[in-house]
């Protein structure tokens, strides 16, 4: 150990040996604002009068700005959007009832000890102009279905406490504490129906690599991660309330921790199960709200979320499936969701989401283009028309700027 | 403020006091009193701009800094060197960094001994790279100063550090992660620094 570790451990041992704040503090500040604030009243009576007479002459500033504008992703319902010559897009892209609510670029911030922490940058559908704009607040962004709200982490994962993000005005109109859980909440998800949230604890910032754990990568080193997953916390966005059950990182039987495995929950198709992906046959393993292992749902025993993240058709006929093409074709398939076999062969890379029963959106190389020079296409099933949506994306796998589109329901 | 921004206030200080409080008492070298005083007076400040207020833990945490270096400059050195008791001078670096344990332990108290005795802008420093783990463009923007400044103020404080307690100078250099950054023959001897 050296002297600059020695002062880390040190200030952090300091700062677990802290008690927790008072819990009148708020009041205190708040007694203690008053009482300056009073010293100051001659100065704040003339700043009154000053507001009175432009709340006078100007009667209409009450109306403006109130929440009855229409939603963006509202007002074209029904068309479709594309922006072909957009990478990253700048304008609303959407087809049928999806829209592309948000996306994200990564870099690796590199810490003075030589871990590394993948930081993500979410720009997000400004919902009055119908544009992307960058929101760097946040370490992690996931938006609801209907696209009014998001619910939001904060930087320096794990947190204890979601932001519900109103994406017209982009304030943050709800916190909800998380409470009763080991660690914090480093991913967050929303049920089909909107109505439910589920959570994602760690113990450590998930993204994170460590040097300590450095392993040989071809003629270098790189940090590497460690698994922290203490569980997840089913959250109802009404109320608030949650529900912490423990569930650490899956591990494999036989050789140990598998790092290949999402640490990340999701819902399954309809919310009622979790969906826990794991990078051993059969791939995922579903359990209820509780924690508890289940078998697979009859028509989900072929969705594979990771693969194709578009997983069941809207009317539950079809099931993405993963990438059916050749060394120099791309090419992509649907599934029978009892039997697992072809339905049906289609164009594109990797299935993203069901823009309705018969179309889907997914990425596919621009024409002319390498394996990730990417762009969002609309594909459709019996057809082998592409209609692009996006730019093509940059040819570099992980380069600066190479963005991750997050869709909604709109 | 209004009924709403009340309510987010309470609500932000409910969440986070225990976690910026933390970061008060290391600003303040241990001192838990202090660290309440300089965290009830930031919180005053933001909540006289709490709806226009974007962050407020980034807010908070900005003039908690800010506010402890520039109580140091109103206060001068003196006082804060005579805050902490002197180190023992009982224990043994060598026993101290021994790997049962017990002796790292006894050596980070000699550490948190020897951090509540630098300067409010040196612990500031230290707080904000190895605490916070921040890279020094972003110590700099909080401090509102060079980078420069920031490199030479760690590395004074580091040094100060080891004039405070010497037991620190005979720490093993070959378990250093960054070796050809830090040469052991002047990161390790006692650097003499004038008062």
């Amino acid at each position: 150990m050296n002297v600059e570790e020695l002062v880390r451990a040190s200030l952090r041992e300091q700062a677990a040996g802290t008690a927790t704040a008072p819990a009148d503090l708020a009041g205190r500040v708040l007694t203690a604002r008053r009482r300056r604030r009073a010293r100051h009243l001659a100065g704040a009576a003339v700043t009154t009068v000053l507001v009175v007479t432009a709340a006078l002459a100007g009667p209409g500033v009450l109306n403006s700005g109130e929440a009855s504008t229409q939603l963006a992703s509202e007002a074209s319902r029904g068309k479709t959007l594309t922006h072909v010559d957009q990478s990253p897009p700048r304008d609303l892209i959407a087809v049928g009832d999806q829209a592309l609510a948000a996306y994200f670029t990564s870099r690796q911030v590199k810490q003075p000890n030589r871990d590394q922490i993948m930081t993500r940058t979410y720009s997000v559908l400004d919902q009055k102009t119908g544009r992307y704009e960058v929101d760097a607040r946040w370490a992690y962004l996931t938006v609801a279905p209907g696209m009014r709200t998001a619910a939001v982490l904060e930087r320096q994962l794990p947190v204890t406490r979601i932001g519900v993000l109103d994406l017209l005005t982009k304030k943050v109109t709800r916190w909800i504490p998380m409470k009763g859980l080991d660690g914090g909440v480093g991913a967050v998800q929303f049920s089909p129906d909107g109505k439910k949230l589920i959570a994602t604890t760690y113990d450590k910032d998930p993204f994170r690599t460590y040097w300590s754990k450095r392993i040989p990568v071809n003629n270098t080193e790189e940090p590497q991660p460690v698994a922290c997953r203490t569980g997840f916390a089913i959250v109802d966005v009404e109320t608030g309330e949650s529900d912490w059950h423990a569930l650490p990182a899956f591990t494999d039987p036989e050789y140990g921790r598998s790092f290949g495995s999402g640490e990340w929950l999701r819902f399954n198709n309809d919310g009622t199960l979790v969906y826990e992906f794991i990078n051993m046959a059969p791939g995922r393993i579903f359990r209820d709200l509780r924690g508890k292992e289940v078998p697979a749902p009859p028509k989900e025993k072929h969705v594979n979320l990771v693969m194709a993240p578009a997983g069941l058709s809207p009317n539950g006929e079809l099931v993405a499936g993963p990438f059916a093409g050749g060394a120099r074709t791309t090419a992509t398939e649907v599934l029978d969701p009892a039997t697992g076999k072809r339905a049906a062969k289609l164009k594109g890379q990797e299935l993203l989401v069901w823009a309705d029963d018969k179309r889907l959106i997914a990425w596919d190389i621009a024409p002319g283009g390498k394996e990730f020079d990417n762009r969002l296409v609309l594909i459709t099933i019996g057809s082998d028309k592409v209609v692009s949506l996006s730019g093509a994306r940059t040819p570099q796998d992980n380069s600066p700027g190479r963005w991750e589109p997050i869709f909604a329901r709109r | 403020m209004d009924a709403t921004g009340q309510e987010s206030f309470l609500e932000f200080v409910t969440n986070r006091s225990t976690a910026l409080l933390r970061t008060a008492v290391l600003l303040s070298g241990g001192d838990r009193h202090a660290g309440e005083d300089l965290l009830q007076n930031a919180l005053i400040k933001a909540a006289g701009r709490w709806h226009r207020i974007d962050e407020p833990e980034a807010y908070v945490r900005q003039i908690l800094y800010r506010q402890q270096v520039s109580r140091w400059r109103l206060k001068g050195r003196r006082k804060e060197l005579t805050v902490a008791d002197p180190p023992d001078p009982g224990v043994d670096a060598r026993t101290a960094s021994g790997a049962d344990g017990t002796g790292a332990a006894e050596l980070r108290l000699v550490m948190r001994d020897a951090l509540s005795r630098l300067t409010a802008r040196q612990r500031a420093v230290l707080v904000l790279r190895y605490f916070e783990d921040l890279p020094e463009a972003d110590v700099a923007r909080l401090l509102g100063c060079s980078v420069g400044t920031v490199r030479s103020t760690t590395h004074r404080s580091l040094a100060r550090l080891r004039v405070l307690a010497p037991e620190l100078s005979l720490l093993d250099p070959s378990d250093d992660e960054k070796p050809e950054q830090q040469p052991p023959s002047r990161d390790f001897a006692p650097v003499e620094v004038r008062p």
